[in-house]
């Protein structure tokens, strides 16, 4: 395999995964929904990067156009995602890379089939619904496992029953028998947890996995996500609306606003130096111990535009407190380094506007 | 899973009770009983019947005791076996019954397993290929399956047959092999004069089952889990068939129970027509001569026929979805 | 990078749409708009009125009367047309050719010829056989017709020559009003019974459930056979009159299983649901409870299984009849005129026999349009 000078770099870089200029619109009776508007992202390897934003600006969408899931009425119609998988050689130190362009794949072919799963996994929010019924918890598990891993149904039992353990289920053999309606609602995301990390996958995207948990078992399962990432050195895109299981959980952090990234950063800097008028927003936004009973808490103002209709200029002007007319309700700005790792989309900190001024 | 059939079995025994009363009460709806119908008749012709055949045939039937012990009687004559006797054709209702009701119930089966064979596939066809040609075709034959009777259809076919296959039509069996030795010949006769029935009994409930099975298909797919399949890199035929499917197919195996008594009543009505030796011919002239009897030991033996075929859905039912069991 | 922060003019904010009319119309509004939406709905609605309007005025249709008998039209086929006049040019008129018999030496039968020769004109709205209309309407226009002696058979002539167009339409009578009543039975039989078994819960919701269990115990037609059967002959105290109504309630007497089975479980959600727990809560009556708040939400429920239940008690009746159990001669029904096409021998040589059988298939279809319509309408989020 040849390696380009471009891949060579990723991968000192430490980058794993790269969305580059990434356009995903959904094609409805009622019209065309452009859910993803530009998306440029670089996942680095190892690490949690977090993806924040509220309903609908497409934080789900990006993951699963990565993994080539999306249903028929989407289309991704411009840009390119790209997997670097490091192949390590015994002989010498240089470390060969294969890239795969993601986006040429078919959908259904056996190539992403081969990835699904056992280079890219996915968790769900909802752990009611993401296990089917019918089969128990160790079948679905294995069923992955004998896919991906060529062993037989013994071998893949064994497997399974040592990523339940892994993941912290107190009987994995009896728990192997049972079916998903007969574990609580944490021990059943716990097993979809092992069903995705089953393959030791390189990248795993967790769509809102504690969403629908209490806060105990959410904790529990945050902590098992970063012990296991640990363990693995896996890289995990986390995707979630919660600013705190971003500061708990995240080493990067990306905020997604009606199908763009606005800004991206470590989780540092997004913190405590956020520089889009929607990331601070969004920290007011928290209500925080110590304040006053009587303050308001302070939403953003305005809505969530509709996503069939189209707004001239930077997405987020008819919100934004410092938007300058004439220039903010105009053209779409384009992305600007802030400082190493931290960049953002705003004309405040540039004057360049993006080149396809699509709107 | 066990105590779960003897419950359903302790349920299926009170039904099966009270089945036989209601069967009983209609026996004995019709005005006039038939014995003293034929009495009357055979008085007015001028013949009479020997007062020891009036006193036995009283005696047999308790026509001259009350109600439920004339029930009684009734009900243990079903346990000896001795249904009681067949006015019209003056012979035992055990000896005409067996082989109809079996008879009967093979086509039944016949058409379940066709019926349900084809809705299926058509069901998963157009709920994966949804807005394509072929789904629009599937709808409309869906419609037209259900709008057209089934005798109707049944004489169309028919038609059909005898006019541009030239085939003989009605019966088990052609004149040519009605009392011939059983041979290969014999057989594909009796396959070629089976096609039509078959089809026939099972067409209404084919156009109904189908759409279930695609509305039931089109909501699984919605679901979180087939999603999760794909993501785990399956074969989008197996994340159908395995994953999908076998959630889609509960709510049909629910209703699996209630379309029986479709099948049952649909074969009657096209016996008639195509001339099968099943029940269907048998129970009406039955009701038209008001030889009740006759017609009150079909009646009730459908009926537990219908409660057997219920009881296998059920325990099918639990044997697939997991959640039941625990009901 | 500068700070380009300074104190911004305030931005124009969005232009608010109008407020839409959707939230502001009723619930029935909304239904009938969705429903006129859906064309497959429409026809089936629009077919319906049609049909019946032509079944009741049949009598008008139809160039003759249902049950004149024509000696020398037995099992005549249906008259042929033309457009081209005896002057030989076409125009807008049509013609109908006459029938005659003549006797077939070979075959030694009679057989109908069709006279190429003699053009008859079609007249409309003229003097043909007396009728009555809805019972008050004396008269005896017809909407087209020929001259007599020569009648019109457009869809052919039975066994004793009576004419299949005329008896169809009358028939429709019968096969489009048996359903309504039977699902009127039906409604009020399958709502009591079923909310109470599911309001009430208990004792009675068992033994209601165990009724409905012993009668989906029987295969269908056979018990309405068995309950026909049961009925007594046409006679002066029984009239065919009696027999029909009865026969609705025969039929409606195994059709109310379902629509109680789904009220029961309709009714057991809405009762654990807060807003009757608040009425509970608040002192309302069980009676009030049901009819205020329960019926209403399950009205449009009952609407759409209703409509979707009359196909099948047309096919029930039409069964029935078939068999010979349901509505008697001289009454007609689509399954009673059907009876003459018991054999296929009597169908291949005269095929038109069938046409009641396309009255059943036409209106089914119509009605389950409607039906599909209707359920769509009311709750679009169900398939």
């Amino acid at each position: 395999m040849s390696v380009p000078m471009g891949s060579q770099t990723k991968i000192e870089e430490g980058i794993i995964l790269r969305i580059n200029n990434l356009h995903t619109y959904f094609y409805t009776d009622i019209g065309i929904s452009r859910a993803l508007n530009g998306v440029s992202l670089d996942i680095p390897a190892g690490k949690v990067m977090g993806v924040v934003g509220e309903s609908g600006c497409g934080k789900s969408v990006t993951a699963l156009s990565c993994m080539r899931l999306l249903p028929k009425s989407a289309k991704i119609m411009q840009g390119d995602i790209t997997l670097y998988r490091p192949i390590k050689k015994e002989q010498g130190t240089s470390r060969i890379v294969d890239e795969i362009k993601l986006t040429d794949l078919d959908p259904m072919s056996l190539e992403i089939r081969n990835i699904r799963g056992a280079e890219l996994a996915m968790i769900f929010q909802e752990p009611m619904t993401s296990l089917n019924p019918s089969y128990t918890v160790g079948d679905q598990i294995s069923e992955a496992i004998i896919l991906h891993q060529e062993v037989g149904a013994e071998e893949a039992k064994e497997r399974t029953i040592r990523i339940l353990t892994q993941v912290g289920m107190a009987n994995p053999t009896a728990i192997f028998r049972r079916y998903p309606h007969e574990l609580s609602g944490g021990m059943r995301q716990r097993a979809m947890i092992a069903m995705a990390l089953s393959c030791t996958p390189d990248v795993l995207f967790a769509d809102e996995p504690t969403t629908a948990l209490d806060v105990t078992t959410e904790a529990q399962i945050l902590d098992l996500m970063r012990d296991l990432q640990a363990a693995m050195g896996m890289t995990i895109v986390f995707i979630t609306h919660n600013l705190g299981v971003v500061a708990q959980m995240c080493d990067y952090v990306a905020v997604m606003y009606l199908g763009r990234i606005v800004e991206q950063a470590g989780v540092e800097d997004i913190f405590y130096n956020s520089k889009h008028p929607y990331t601070s927003a969004l920290l007011n936004s928290i209500p925080h111990v110590g304040s006053r009973i009587k303050e308001r808490l302070q939403a953003i103002r305005g809505v969530v535009p509709d996503p069939y209709s189209s707004i001239q200029g930077c997405p987020f002007h008819p919100r934004c407190d410092r938007a300058i007319p004439g220039i903010c309700n105009v053209r779409v700005p384009a992305i600007t380094q802030i400082s190493e790792g931290h960049t953002v989309r705003c004309f405040l900190y540039s004057e360049k506007a993006e080149e396809n001024n699509a709107s | 899973m066990g105590s779960y059939i003897l419950r359903r079995l302790g349920y299926m025994a009170i039904t099966m009770v009270i089945v036989t009363i209601l069967g009983y009460i209609i026996i004995e709806l019709p005005p006039g009983s038939y014995v003293e119908s034929e009495i009357a008749r055979l008085r007015q012709q001028g013949g009479n019947l020997a007062p020891e055949q009036i006193q036995s045939l009283y005696k047999r039937y308790g026509l001259d005791q009350p109600e439920y012990i004339r029930f009684w009687k009734w009900i243990s004559g079903f346990v000896r076996g001795d249904f009681g006797q067949s006015f019209a054709y003056n012979l035992e209702v055990s000896q005409m019954i067996w082989s109809r009701l079996a008879l009967t119930l093979v086509f039944s089966l016949l058409s379940l397993i066709f019926s349900w064979t084809l809705a299926i596939i058509l069901g998963v066809y157009s709920a994966t290929h949804r807005y394509t040609i072929p789904d629009y075709l599937i709808t409309v034959l869906q419609f037209i399956g259900l709008a057209v009777p089934n005798f109707l259809l049944a004489l169309v076919l028919m038609v059909f047959a005898q006019d541009v296959l030239k085939m003989e039509v009605g019966g088990l069996f052609s004149s040519a092999y009605v009392n011939a030795p059983w041979s290969i010949g014999k057989v594909l006769d009796l396959l070629n004069h089976m096609w039509i029935p078959i089809i026939v009994i099972g067409a209404s409930g084919t156009a109904w089952l189908s759409r279930v099975m695609r509305a039931n298909l089109l909501d699984v797919l919605n679901m979180q889990y087939v999603q999760t399949a794909r993501a785990k890199g399956l074969h989008e035929n197996v994340v159908i068939w395995k994953h999908a499917f076998r959630n889609a197919i509960h709510p049909l195996i629910m209703v699996l129970g209630g379309s029986l008594p479709g099948l049952i009543s649909g074969e009657t009505i096209v016996s008639l027509v195509l001339n099968l030796p099943t029940t269907g011919p048998l129970y009406v002239n039955a009701l038209l001569q008001k030889d009740m009897y006759l017609a009150g030991a079909f009646l009730v033996f459908l009926a537990l026929a219908l409660l057997i075929g219920n009881l296998g859905a059920d325990i099918l039912l639990a044997w697939v979805d997991p959640r039941i069991r625990y009901e | 990078m500068t700070d380009a922060v300074t104190t911004v003019p305030q931005v124009p904010p969005i232009v608010e749409e109008p407020v839409s009319e959707v939230g502001q119309l009723s619930q029935w509004t909304l239904i009938r708009m969705r429903f006129a939406r859906n064309k497959l709905a429409m026809t089936g609605l629009i077919g319906l009125v049609i049909m019946y309007i032509l079944v009741f005025l049949g009598p008008f249709f139809a160039p003759n009367d249902y049950t004149y008998q024509n000696s020398d039209y037995i099992f005549g086929g249906p008259s042929e047309f033309t457009f081209i006049g005896p002057n030989g040019r076409f125009g807008l008129r049509p013609y109908m050719y006459p029938m005659t018999t003549q006797l077939d030496q070979a075959a030694f039968k009679f057989v109908f010829v069709v006279d190429k020769t003699k053009k008859m004109p079609v007249k409309f709205f003229t003097k043909g056989d007396p009728y009555t209309l809805l019972g008050f309407i004396h008269s005896d226009v017809h909407l087209f017709g020929v001259d007599k002696p020569q009648r019109v058979y457009l869809m052919g002539a039975d066994s004793i020559g009576r004419d299949m167009f005329a008896r169809t339409l009358m028939g429709g009578q019968i096969s489009m009003t048996v359903g309504l009543i039977g699902v009127a039975f039906s409604i009020i039989l399958g709502a009591v019974l079923g909310t109470m078994s599911g309001y009430f819960m208990g004792i009675a919701d068992d033994i209601i459930q165990r009724i409905i269990e012993v009668i989906s115990s029987f295969p269908t037609i056979p018990l309405w056979a068995a309950l026909a059967a049961a009925l007594p002959p046409v006679s002066e105290s029984f009239t065919a009159l009696d027999r029909y109504f009865l026969i609705t309630v025969v039929l409606s007497f195994v059709g109310w299983t379902g629509l109680a089975r789904q009220l029961r479980a309709k009714v057991m959600a809405y009762r654990s649901a807060d807003f009757c727990q608040a009425a509970l809560a608040a002192g309302s009556s069980d009676a009030h409870i049901i009819f205020t708040h329960m019926m209403p939400n399950a009205a449009s429920h009952i609407i759409v299984t209703s409509a979707l239940a009359i196909p099948g008690m047309i096919l029930g009746e039409t069964a029935l009849s078939f068999l010979g159990l349901g509505i008697l001669p001289p009454m007609v029904s689509w399954g009673a005129l059907l009876r003459d096409a018991q054999q296929v021998s009597v169908i291949v040589q005269h095929p038109w026999i069938m046409v009641p059988g396309v009255g059943v298939i036409i209106t089914v279809l119509l009605f389950s349009f409607m039906g599909d319509g209707l359920r769509d309408a009311i709750d679009p989020y169900s398939i």
